[in-house]
């Protein structure tokens, strides 16, 4: 029976892994995600969850074991956190390039050093070129659902691609939210076992995974890959589509809307900070400020024509950074870049500046939010904004 | 959508038939610039050439009671002139030999 229980973005996880029937899962343990696989190693050891639990030596070897046991057909999964991920940095561009449906669970972390155990989302960021899907959750619920829609997506004949699954590290992953658990039955339907398709490995056709190939067949591989991209946004469509039907949701593929109608600006973000603005939107709408939020469900791949048709109805948007570009287009972070050029081809296009908040572990406040709306009330009132990129919390709203 | 050139498919993911005892989709002999030579009146079938070989390059021909070298897939590393416990192998330059490989002119 479909039931609700109270779960931290990591125990909702777990779950999720549990009913998604998984076949080898690879830990090593770094907070906050690790939460996750001690609820796993639980349910494997209480007979529960029947699945090859492997500790790896470190985040390398966990992605490896992983990248290995989906070549031999396996549904996986392995989790990490803020150096953890980038430790692994060397597996995933194999892992996609060899098509392998991979699933990794990122619990945010900001990157050392100095140490700083804080949430930020420039750990899982720093690989968005890798070929892989990602997309952060906002809450235990929406982490649940995520990690079981991109097993369906990842593993579709037209993609075969690896994910991550991302979510603030603390603010979702250890902060329990209500979690509707539905039946084994619905995740059977819209979950299928895995099929890998006819590169996996076996022994009567044996093949190489992960070969030294000529540099003349390098562009060709990376052309591959750019097309299995290309076809993914539908595949979204119809797998978010078959999930709100079977499990009674009401997600947008692409972009989640909160108040966004009459609305001269919006905020635009990604992540569990969105938990806060929606918050803030409620009680600046009460004040007469006509805000609304957009909050983006998968940064890879980037919603390009969704974000353009929708940004497009506004007059101001104020894109909040939760991670660091030092030194990139935009001074700031590297949401606003994606956002500015999605809206390059419209005619009319809404003004467009970024906050950076959230970063290093911090709270973005009620009123960082509140400022926020100044700084676009402002910028609409002048008819440009003052420039790309402010700290929220560190500086005045221009006049 | 996109025209790939004939001969340059690449298989999904990447894979490979898995080779049997060579690759022929991965021949390194053209990255030498200097071959091995073994003087046959000195070797004495000591197999180091055999053991330090990084790519497998010598192996034993029983048979015969020699060691033979693989030219296509010797990197010239020349590991094998060091290790010969009785000078019988020496560096020559490739591009002295009639079948000598223009390096690097197709690299891989």
């Amino acid at each position: 029976m479909a039931k609700e229980m109270t779960l931290s973005g990591c125990a909702a996880a777990a779950q999720a892994v549990k009913m998604a029937k998984v076949d080898v899962i690879c830990s090593f343990p770094i907070r906050p995600y690790t939460a996750t696989m001690m609820e796993l190693s639980k349910m494997v050891a209480n007979g529960e969850l029947d699945a090859e639990f492997v500790h790896g030596e470190g985040e390398h070897a966990q992605l490896s074991v992983v990248y290995g046991a989906s070549a031999a057909g396996a549904r996986t999964f392995t989790g990490s956190s803020g150096v953890g991920v980038t430790y692994a940095f060397e597996t995933y561009s194999p892992i996609s390039g060899g098509r392998l449906p991979v699933q990794m669970m990122i619990a945010d972390r900001a990157l050392d050093p100095p140490g700083d155990f804080g949430s930020e989302h420039t750990d899982a960021m720093s690989a968005r070129d890798q070929g892989w899907l990602m997309g952060w959750s906002e809450n235990p619920q929406e982490a649940f659902d995520n990690h079981l829609i991109n097993y369906r997506i990842g593993e579709d004949s037209r993609v075969m691609l690896p994910q991550f699954v991302c979510q603030d590290g603390y603010f979702v992953s250890h902060i329990p939210g209500k979690v509707q658990l539905p039946d084994q039955a619905q995740v059977d339907e819209f979950l299928p076992p895995y099929r890998p398709g006819a590169h996996v490995l076996d022994p009567r056709k044996p093949v190489s995974h992960g070969p030294q190939i000529r540099p003349d067949q390098g562009a060709i591989m990376d052309l591959q890959r750019a097309e299995a991209f290309l076809a993914v946004p539908q595949v979204i469509r119809e797998v978010v589509d078959s999930f709100n039907r079977i499990f009674g949701r009401n997600y947008d593929p692409f972009l989640d809307q909160f108040m966004t109608e009459d609305a001269d600006m919006v905020f635009f973000m990604q992540g569990g900070h969105a938990a806060t603005a929606r918050h803030a939107v409620r009680h600046l709408r009460q004040k007469g400020v006509k805000v609304g939020l957009v909050k983006l469900r998968f940064v890879r791949p980037f919603p390009t024509q969704e974000v353009a048709e929708l940004l497009s109805k506004f007059k101001a948007v104020g894109v909040i950074e939760t991670s660091t570009s030092y030194g990139g287009s935009m001074s700031g972070g590297n949401l606003l870049a994606e956002v500015r050029a999605s809206l390059y081809d419209v005619p009319k296009r809404p003004l467009t500046t970024s906050f950076m908040a959230g970063l290093g572990g911090d709270v973005i406040p009620l009123h960082e939010f509140y400022w926020m709306a100044e700084v676009l009330t402002k910028a609409l009132k002048a008819g440009k904004v003052g420039k790309n990129v402010y700290w929220a919390g560190f500086e005045q709203a221009e006049a | 959508m996109f025209n790939i050139p004939k001969g340059r498919e690449v298989p999904f993911g990447c894979v490979t038939p898995a080779p049997v005892g060579e690759q022929p989709m991965m021949i390194t002999g053209n990255w030498r610039e200097y071959r091995p030579v073994i003087d046959e009146e000195k070797c004495n079938l000591c197999g180091n050439c055999v053991v330090f070989c990084p790519d497998a390059c010598w192996q034993f021909n029983e048979a015969d009671d020699a060691v033979v070298w693989n030219a296509k897939y010797c990197k010239g590393c020349l590991i094998c002139v060091n290790e010969c416990s009785h000078d019988a192998l020496s560096k020559a330059y490739e591009l002295d030999f009639p079948d000598g490989v223009v390096r690097l002119e197709k690299p891989f």
